[in-house]
């Protein structure tokens, strides 16, 4: 891996910034109130799969699109694409409309949407690489330089003129990425860009993806269901539920933000009825586990001294506590919360 | 020049599918080559001494090119597009800034291009192998197939729009195959109404340059214009369809379905 070098990248980073310190640029991406409803057969209500979504991505941000099944996710992202026609909202890319002005908003897009089912298999990565590059009006021979880096880059050199067919998964994968990352496009959007692929290659895809944002300052967009990528990957990131945004912050605030109220305890002795009870009422989520002689406490608190109203209850309860930990949540366990949090009307839940 | 490098790119891209999938293109020369063959030695059968068979066979070769580009070009797109959606690719199609309209117009040309240049060769092949010679003005022939085959693309486009809709419409191709055949037969001389209708008046130009050695600037110069305009108002109310068919695609989210 090395720094982007090909004059192109390099006159794109500089043109970029003469134009950022002249004027101040349009945000990479900015929705507003974007809403897609989409009818249904007979007499049934139409089904509103994005609802009033609100969205400004900066340059250079690598953000987790999360949500369950059905969340709006991958709509959201193709009618930024312009492959699916929002019912109501505004969608910019660096500043051109998608409604009226795609074919401009669309230099400044690309996207890996299906994983490896986004390139032709009968064709080598480097014909696909020059394809895509090609179909986005970007010569390949006077972006060779930058197709080989690429292919490099993702370690797809070797293979380089062997057919797609005949790679493994993560190296299709991979291809799919350097196809849309040939376009040299200011956002660049990754739908379950890890998916199927094993621990290491998942691992070595997440550290290409990590350094390219940081080095080529795009705008990366990943949605995935693997949280450990979400957490590994992105600074920031957006959750969905039900058609709309009920989590929009960055990753470490919103473990910080469960980090104060998770605790583990482990007693020397065990607990009677009454004691668990009044532990019950006093925090949320807990959850009780004999070990042995021991006891072992799981819970959540409202605040952060109300921890003194917990070593109270134990104290009487007649227990000794041997070790108190704040547990430390993943973003898995952030999500459910934020998603078990938010009734079905949504709203901010973090 | 941006819509050059993407006409360029699908271009290339045809190229490479073309010697990829080199089963499929031996075998359709092959087919080629016997059909030409039996078009040869079926017009000798048939018009014997009797028949001038130099105009009987070259009005029945370019018949049959006329007739093998217009159902390539009305099937070739809604086959692509077909194929496209199933094996992932097509949304990526469709995020070009040259535009979606334009990426498969680019194929279309690309596919007759690929053709031509085979059937030519296949036409060269059977006239060494059966020691026949054709006549054909190609300066006058050329233009005057494009032109004919502009309302066969227009549906192309029909057809491939629908296939965004409806995904898999391989069952109205046949129909369609039928009517072009009614098309190329009604005779223009007799009804005027006729000249209006997609390939007719183009195919009746084709004959008159093979069997009455017509050149085309001998032709009537308001034919000719007829010929262009109705070809040019098929074109644009495939392309204008097509482009209805996508808004409809994206309305209902189908483009990515198969």
């Amino acid at each position: 891996m090395q720094e982007p070098s090909t004059e192109t990248e390099r006159g794109k980073a500089g043109r970029r910034a003469f134009t950022m310190a002249l004027h101040p640029s349009p945000p990479v991406l900015e929705i507003r109130g974007l809403t897609k409803t989409f009818p249904r057969r007979g007499k049934r209500p139409p089904v509103t799969a994005v609802d009033r979504v609100d969205l400004t991505l900066e340059a250079g941000e690598i953000v987790g699109l999360l949500g369950p099944n059905g969340a709006g996710k991958t709509t959201t992202i193709k009618c930024v694409l312009g492959l699916i026609r929002p019912t109501a909202g505004d969608i910019r890319v660096c500043g051109w409309d998608v409604r009226t002005h795609h074919h401009k908003a669309i230099e400044h897009a690309s996207a890996v949407l299906e994983g490896a089912r986004n390139v032709y298999w009968r064709m080598t990565p480097r014909e696909n690489a020059r394809f895509f590059a090609g179909l986005h009006g970007l010569d390949h021979r006077a972006h060779r330089s930058h197709i080989e880096e690429l292919l490099e880059r993702f370690g797809l050199t070797d293979r380089g003129d062997e057919p797609v067919i005949n790679l493994s998964t993560g190296m299709k994968q991979k291809v799919a990425v350097v196809c849309a990352l040939v376009k040299q496009t200011d956002l660049v959007f990754l739908d379950e860009p890890t998916l199927g692929l094993d621990i290491e290659t998942s691992l070595e895809l997440r550290g290409l993806l990590r350094e390219l944002a940081r080095k080529t300052r795009r705008t990366i967009v990943v949605s995935s269901h693997d949280m450990d990528v979400i957490q590994d990957v992105c600074e920031r990131v957006v959750i969905l539920k039900e058609g709309r945004v009920v989590a929009d912050d960055r990753v470490d605030s919103l473990l910080a933000l469960f980090r104060t109220r998770a605790y583990r305890m482990v007693l020397s002795d065990g607990l009677v009825g009454e004691v668990v009870e009044r532990l019950a009422r006093a925090v949320s989520g807990l959850s009780v586990t004999a070990r042995g002689e021991r006891t072992e406490l799981e819970f959540e608190l409202p605040a952060a001294e109300r921890l003194y109203e917990v070593i109270d209850i134990i104290r009487e309860g007649g227990a000794v506590i041997e070790t108190i930990t704040q547990k430390e949540p993943d973003l898995e366990e952030a999500f459910l919360r934020v998603i078990n949090d938010t009734g079905s009307e949504g709203g901010a839940g973090a | 020049m941006k819509r050059w490098t993407v006409f360029k790119a699908v271009f290339v891209k045809n190229l490479i599918e073309l010697r990829r999938y080199l089963f499929n293109l031996v075998t359709g020369l092959v087919t080629m080559y016997i059909l030409f063959l039996l078009l040869f030695f079926g017009a000798r059968a048939i018009g014997g001494a009797a028949v001038k068979v130099g105009d009987t066979l070259e009005g029945l070769v370019v018949g049959y090119l006329v007739w093998l580009f217009a159902i390539i070009a009305y099937q070739e797109l809604a086959w692509s597009i077909s194929t496209e959606a199933e094996i992932g690719t097509l949304e990526q199609l469709y995020l070009t800034p040259a535009g979606f309209g334009w990426v498969n117009g680019s194929f279309l040309v690309a596919r007759f291009v690929t053709n031509l240049a085979v059937i030519t060769l296949m036409l060269l092949a059977v006239l060494l192998t059966t020691g026949y010679r054709l006549n054909l003005d190609l300066a006058s022939l050329l233009p005057l197939t494009v032109i004919t085959i502009l309302a066969p693309c227009g549906f192309g486009f029909l057809m491939g729009g629908l296939a965004l809709v409806f995904k898999r419409i391989q069952n109205s191709f046949q129909i369609l195959q039928f009517v072009f055949v009614v098309f190329l037969m009604v005779p223009v001389s007799e009804y005027v109404w006729a000249r209006y209708l997609p390939l007719s008046l183009g195919n009746h130009l084709l004959r008159k340059v093979m069997v009455e050695g017509y050149r085309l600037w001998e032709l009537p110069a308001g034919d000719l214009a007829t010929a262009v305009g109705v070809g040019l108002a098929y074109l644009l109310l495939g392309v204008a369809a097509f482009g209805y068919c996508v808004n409809v695609a994206r309305d209902r989210g189908l483009m990515g379905h198969y």
